[in-house]
């Protein structure tokens, strides 16, 4: 029976070499960072309005401008809402907890929807249109090009951060990148039936937080090389 | 001292005895002996008692068995200097990281030679590790905590180093022949080392989730909560995991006739010794 090694002493070596690997990969301090991380998410809204406008000018197409309205004032604060819980680490280095992340990935989409009933009920002639397969399909990829900016965006931000769970992290990342998308969208869609609303609008969050979550390994995971 | 009668084990020099709430004591031991043995307790439970001739002995076991001989618990000191240094470092002072590398690399070191047995490739996965914590500079947390971040870091490293197929880690039970059995009193050795290997087997033969519990915990010298955030579960499940393999190690010990009566009556005493969140 053989006993087991016993433990090595740090190299000295070690240290210097690790030293010099650091001076020869300089980064910036915090400040700085704070400021490139800012303008990293402003562009990534800037390329959700270009898109947006890309897409087609902003319409009402028939629907109460107050509908538009209060349904952008209330989904906004609610994206907002999620991209701290999503996106924030809060006051760790590892991040939210897994509960944290996961209760994000699956209240977004759900609140979203709870807050949208009220306002329909309100107008309840937007409750039936026209809407087919087509439209809600539309709908789907809509959402998912504008939800691409904040998503690269948070995901740049979160990059090479994540050693735990960054499939959790991916798809908190991809819900609040999904409810910007979710936000913009009622700005050029006419269509607002129940059915055309959890498939087009709904839905695609669920997908963009399953990217997210499928993506995560790659996007936001400590890897050896990330950087 | 417990009040509980010595318990002959099946080493002839050592007797094994219950610890008394989670005090250590050492009879007609050196005071280098005294700060040995209870790391050895505390990881199976129970203190052991040998004759002079064995102390000796125990000492060169502490030297081959890394989890026992190396003082790994860290103080309140140790774990602010790594936060502030690095406070330092991402608030703009460049010679900081110096103080972040002496402050965390011996741990880290530590913990991944455990893991691979190879010390090149430990070395590589420190070197990558610091690297990581160099990167998050600009966008450290101002007082988040360094160190089960760190370790989070390596763990995952060393996760996909696994994955990649490099080379298998643990779960042979291989262990490396340091020639100490050669030495002069090689069978009071062997007989004594029977634990070490013993200890080794029993983590080898746990399941990861409960083997790196235990040893974040004991080993690394992380808080329960830090041990929970490294590995990304709650508090409860660290917990229960590091007791399940608290009670495997027990047991096995007590396959070879030392600990197995130990402290039986009261199995979280010294759970709870080392397990505060």
């Amino acid at each position: 029976m053989k006993a087991p090694d016993s433990l090595p002493e740090l190299p000295a070596h070690l240290r210097a070499r690790i030293l010099e690997a650091v001076r020869a990969e300089p980064v910036a301090p915090r400040a700085e960072g704070a400021r490139r991380g800012a303008l990293i998410v402003a562009l990534g809204f800037v390329a959700t309005t270009a898109i947006l406008l890309a897409i087609s000018m902003p319409n009402l197409r028939g629907r109460p401008l107050a509908y538009v309205e209060v349904l952008v004032l209330v989904w906004t604060p609610i994206a907002i809402l999620a991209t701290w819980a999503g996106v924030g680490r809060g006051r760790s280095m590892l991040g939210r907890s897994p509960r944290w992340l996961v209760a994000t990935a699956v209240l977004t989409p759900v609140v979203l929807l709870l807050s949208w009933i009220p306002v329909t009920m309100y107008w309840p002639e937007t409750l039936v249109d026209e809407s087919e397969t087509f439209h809600h399909v539309r709908c789907v990829v809509v959402t998912l090009a504008l939800a691409l900016g904040p998503f690269v965006a948070f995901t740049r931000l979160r990059r090479g951060s994540d050693p735990v769970t960054p499939w959790l992290t991916g798809a908190a990342i991809g819900t609040a990148a999904a409810a910007w998308g979710a936000v913009t969208l009622p700005l050029i869609c006419g269509f607002t039936s129940p059915r055309h609303m959890l498939l087009g609008h709904f839905l695609p969050v669920l997908l963009i937080a399953a990217l997210g979550g499928a993506l995560g390994q790659w996007l936001v995971a400590v890897r050896a090389n990330t950087e | 001292m417990s009040g509980q009668p010595p318990q002959r084990s099946a080493c002839s020099q050592c007797t094994v005895q219950s610890p008394d709430d989670g005090i250590v004591s050492w009879l007609g031991a050196s005071g280098v002996t005294t700060m040995l043995l209870p790391k050895l307790s505390r990881h199976v439970g129970v203190v052991v008692l040998m004759d002079p001739p064995a102390l000796d002995l125990a000492l060169e076991l502490a030297a081959v068995l890394p989890r026992v001989a190396r003082d790994t618990s860290v103080s309140v000191e140790q774990r602010g200097g790594a936060d502030l240094a690095m406070e330092r470092y991402a608030a703009g002072d460049s010679a900081a990281f110096a103080q972040v590398y002496d402050a965390l690399a011996p741990r880290l070191f530590a913990y991944l030679f455990r893991q691979t047995r190879e010390r090149s490739r430990a070395e590589d996965l420190l070197q990558q590790t610091m690297l990581h914590i160099h990167r998050a500079r600009d966008r450290f947390i101002p007082g988040a905590q360094v160190t089960p971040w760190a370790f989070a870091i390596a763990r995952r490293l060393l996760v996909d180093s696994m994955r990649r197929g490099r080379r298998e880690i643990l779960g042979d039970g291989t262990v490396v022949d340091t020639g100490v059995a050669s030495s002069p009193r090689a069978d009071d050795l062997v007989q004594a080392s029977q634990v070490a290997v013993r200890i080794e087997l029993v983590l080898a033969g746990l399941p990861a989730s409960q083997r790196t519990a235990f040893q974040l915990i004991k080993q690394e010298g992380l808080t329960v909560a830090e041990a929970a955030q490294v590995l990304g579960t709650t508090v409860a499940a660290v917990k229960l995991r590091a007791h399940r393999a608290y009670e495997a190690l027990r047991a096995g010990l007590g396959e070879i006739g030392v600990g197995s009566e130990a402290n039986d009556d009261d199995p979280e005493s010294n759970l709870a010794a080392g397990l505060k969140p």
